[in-house]
């Protein structure tokens, strides 16, 4: 089975949209991945005039709202850098255990990367917090200038929703089964560890667990 | 399962891909079917046709089950036509308002914004798979029809107009325009004009061999060059004759509010009386949705909100209702029609009991006492008013919560689940039990209210393939209830042995308790209503005053203040103030003020707290 890799284009966002934003990515990522009896429940962001679906699952919730926290304050330790966070979906199949090995492997057979450039020094907000607004010099100018770069995050982050559903549409066939009773396929979220900045070596942990290349597309 | 024998699966999974579709797009782009599922969402049923596709919508308007009637033929498209309609200003004069004849509507322009449309694919008739093949072939069709189902439900929340939606979703402001749907099996081609501002997106087709399922969509890049606006709802006055205003007697008798209760009721989009639109506009289903309807003034006259809202002096008498309604009313008459027709949430439709004649409803020839009302009265919007007659019973929706109305305009940033099931349910919940009144009512009764059935029957010709147009602007729950409308298409379905390859256990919770509930609350509001209108907070200030100027004058002594104000206190919680409204020497005032001057070291010597109690025990 292919992996299919969607590489998501990057967003710049300040600090305080970081939790909106990624919310609104991984969710709609899992919605469409949910094939599951699903109650659809829309979200309306606060931040922007967008709403995204999500699958209802508290657990997935949490899950992911856990992930966006430890993303928050690795960006906090590591400000100003364009950051990744790697959405994965994989089938376990089981194999034989050896010294290498681990019984079960994971087949990932789709990632999810999604870019994002913060661009704002995060002493100046709360990463608990998405209410925290912008502190900004008054005046007409700065209102002015946050309004436009607000519309510019919120139309980069709506053609990634729309880029997600291309993606959903146009590959289809590597989707494995739905099995009965299961709401959403096995996920993973990988976000930049706090040893190091590069990316690279959680893929390498990823090569040596599951014994496949990734396939770049 | 042995579903590679089993005959017409693929047709089954076609026919309810295009049902699920049609009932996704509608329920994000009309808002009464939205609030209609919101309702239906939360009694945490799953419904047979919710596991098609693992997606739960909640229940089928019956609308939807018509228009898959009238659109059986699969290997015809579904084209779904969501049009804006734009209400432009226009004048009106006190006779338009009472003739539902009258056609002094305002010019409305339709637009269409988005078009949607659905086909099979197929180069020839179903063939009857066999084989292994066959079974994998049908979970494989299956997933893939769940994929793009998901992406849909998704892009439809990114599509412009899926804020007008959200806007007209807002039961607390009204607009000056107006989304219908139109579905039919055929489309008239956009102008050139038109399609400069639209643009295409084509799913990716789903190979169900022998065909393909397409689905496609046109939409309106931007809406941003139409005068979308909320209507503006008279300034503010402030009204002097109140009940316990002190220039007012407070023993004084104002009428009965069931203005105020009617008003309270209707929704804000002046969705009055939904069921006399069947009776206006017998072709409220066909596509000339708009056409050579007049403008029933008198629907739009059932109520109006944003009049309600200002409570103010439109409803003096001194204001002629044409100046009252003008304007407003006009703004909302083709919104109140198309809703009306939609048979909003609030499920008015049935303001007529199934004993109603087709003809115009009492409750609305109507226009004229709800008029009167509305000049002659007076009374508050937040003060909830006793409801009588028959009008309780279908108002009692949005008067059973009279404080949607002292609440500001929900966000539309706002969770729309959470805003929705604030405001869906007691309409809904209304609606329930007037359905269930009608559900014994003849389909010839029923005709007469909504076209829908009329229009399938005469439009479909020979050859079995239906070409009408059927069109609305919402569900025309008003004519089908849920045992009549149930039609044997989806029994069939019911029936076949062919079912979701992902199927699960039906989990039905009888409704029984839901209505209880809903019975419970509509006479606890009852109660409520007969009690506060035995005994209203104004009049009860207006005795409170009464009695503080006919009260002795304060003392000085610190123990019988104490216990003068805790004896005014018991009497309305005014307290000090009555001593000062009698006459008294210049020396008792001034030892007055001392008295006071002590008082206040005390307080502040102690805390607030300590102060109070001390009072109390005393």
């Amino acid at each position: 089975m292919n992996c299919e890799v969607c590489q998501l284009k990057e967003l710049e966002v300040e600090h305080f949209e970081i939790r909106e934003v990624l919310l609104c990515i991984l969710h709609t990522i899992v919605f469409h991945r949910a094939l599951g009896l699903v109650r659809p429940k829309d979200v309306d962001l606060e931040l922007f005039e967008i709403t995204y679906v999500q699958c209802g699952d508290v657990e997935l919730e949490e899950k992911i709202d856990e992930k966006i926290d430890h993303f928050i304050s690795w960006v906090e330790k590591h400000p100003n850098k364009k950051s990744q966070i790697c959405l994965s979906f994989y089938e376990v199949k089981s194999k034989q255990p050896s010294w290498f090995t681990n019984k079960t492997e994971r087949l990932y057979w789709e990632q999810w990367y999604v870019n994002l450039n913060v661009t704002q020094h995060p002493k100046h907000h709360s990463s608990k917090s998405h209410h925290t607004k912008v502190i900004v010099d008054p005046g007409e100018s700065a209102t002015e200038e946050r309004s436009s770069r607000r519309a510019m995050v919120e139309a980069s982050l709506r053609e990634v929703l729309f880029q997600i559903i291309k993606f959903v549409n146009e590959k289809k066939d590597h989707v494995p089964p739905i099995s009965e009773g299961v709401i959403y396929f096995p996920y993973e979220i990988t976000i930049p560890s706090s040893s190091d900045s590069a990316f690279g070596m959680d893929m390498i942990k990823r090569m040596l667990h599951n014994g496949h290349p990734t396939m770049l597309s | 399962m042995e579903m590679d024998r089993e005959p017409g699966k693929l047709e089954q999974i076609v026919s309810q891909f295009r049902s699920k579709i049609l009932h996704v797009i509608l329920e994000s782009r009309v808002p009464s079917l939205h609030h209609q599922q919101q309702e239906s969402l939360s009694l945490s049923r799953v419904r047979k046709t919710d596991k098609w596709f693992n997606l739960v919508l909640g229940d089928r308007p019956p609308a939807l089950e018509n228009l898959n009637f009238s659109l059986r033929n699969l290997l015809d498209p579904m084209v779904i036509d969501i049009i804006l309609v734009r209400h432009g200003p226009c004048s009106s004069s006190v006779d338009n308002l009472y003739a539902p004849s009258a056609a002094a509507a305002g010019p409305s322009t339709e637009t269409v914004i988005e078009r949607w449309v659905v086909q099979y694919d197929c180069p020839r008739v179903f063939a009857t798979p066999s084989g292994a093949e066959a079974a994998v072939s049908y979970k494989k069709i299956y997933k893939k029809c769940i994929l793009l189902l998901r992406s849909l439900y998704s892009q439809m929340r990114l599509l412009p107009a899926y804020r007008i939606f959200r806007q007209l979703s807002l039961l607390s402001q009204t607009y000056n325009f107006d989304l219908i749907y139109k579905v039919s099996s055929f489309s008239h081609p956009f102008s050139r004009e038109e399609e400069d501002g639209m643009k295409e997106y084509n799913f990716t087709p789903v190979e169900a061999p022998p065909g393909c399922l397409c689905v496609s969509v046109t939409y309106r890049t931007t809406l941003s060059d139409f005068n979308l606006e909320p209507l503006v709802s008279l300034p503010p006055k402030i009204i002097t004759d109140y009940v316990g205003s002190p220039t007012t007697d407070p023993m004084r008798s104002f009428p009965s509010s069931e203005r105020g209760a009617h008003a309270i009721s209707f929704p804000s989009r002046g969705l009055r009386s939904p069921s006399s639109i069947p009776f206006q506009r017998p072709h409220s289903w066909s596509s000339g949705f708009h056409r050579g309807i007049p403008p029933t003034k008198t629907q739009s006259l059932a109520g109006s909100p944003p009049a309600y809202r200002t409570s103010c002096k439109p409803y003096d008498i001194s204001s002629p209702p044409a100046d009252l309604f003008g304007n407003r009313i006009q703004n909302h008459r083709v919104s109140t029609l198309q809703q009306a027709t939609a048979y909003d949430e609030y499920k008015l439709s049935p303001p007529f009991s199934p004993s109603a004649s087709p003809s115009t409803p009492t409750y609305l020839t109507g226009a004229n006492p709800l008029l009167t009302r509305h000049c002659s009265e007076t009374a508050p919007v937040t003060i909830p008013l006793p409801l009588t007659g028959r009008s309780t019973r279908y108002l009692s929706p949005n008067s059973s919560d009279p404080s949607r109305h002292s609440l500001p305009p929900l966000s539309p940033r706002s969770s729309k689940h959470d805003a929705s099931s604030q405001e869906s349910p007691s309409g809904i919940r209304s609606y329930r039990k007037i359905e269930a009144l009608r559900a014994g009512e003849s389909p010839s009764g029923l005709s007469n209210l909504y076209s829908a059935p009329k229009v399938v029957r005469d439009s479909k010709d020979d050859s079995g393939r239906f070409s009408g147009l059927l069109s609305s602007s919402g569900s025309p729950r008003i004519g089908f209830s849920r045992s009549s409308s149930r039609l044997s298409f989806q029994d069939d379905m019911d029936d076949c042995e062919f079912s979701c390859p992902f199927d699960v256990d039906d989990v039905d919770v009888s409704d029984s308790s839901s209505q209880n509930t809903e019975s419970k609350k509509a006479s606890e509001f009852t109660a409520q209503s007969n009690l506060v209108g035995k005994k209203s907070q104004d009049a009860a200030v207006g005795i409170l005053v009464h009695l503080l100027r006919t009260a002795p004058p304060l003392r000085q002594d610190s123990s019988c203040y104490s216990t003068h104000s805790l004896k005014t206190e018991y009497d309305g919680g005014v307290g000090m103030a009555s001593g000062f409204f009698l006459p008294r020497k210049t020396a008792d005032a001034l030892e007055e003020l001392n008295s006071y001057r002590e008082m206040k070291d005390l307080l502040l010597s102690k805390s607030g707290t300590q102060a109070v109690r001390k009072e109390g025990m005393k």
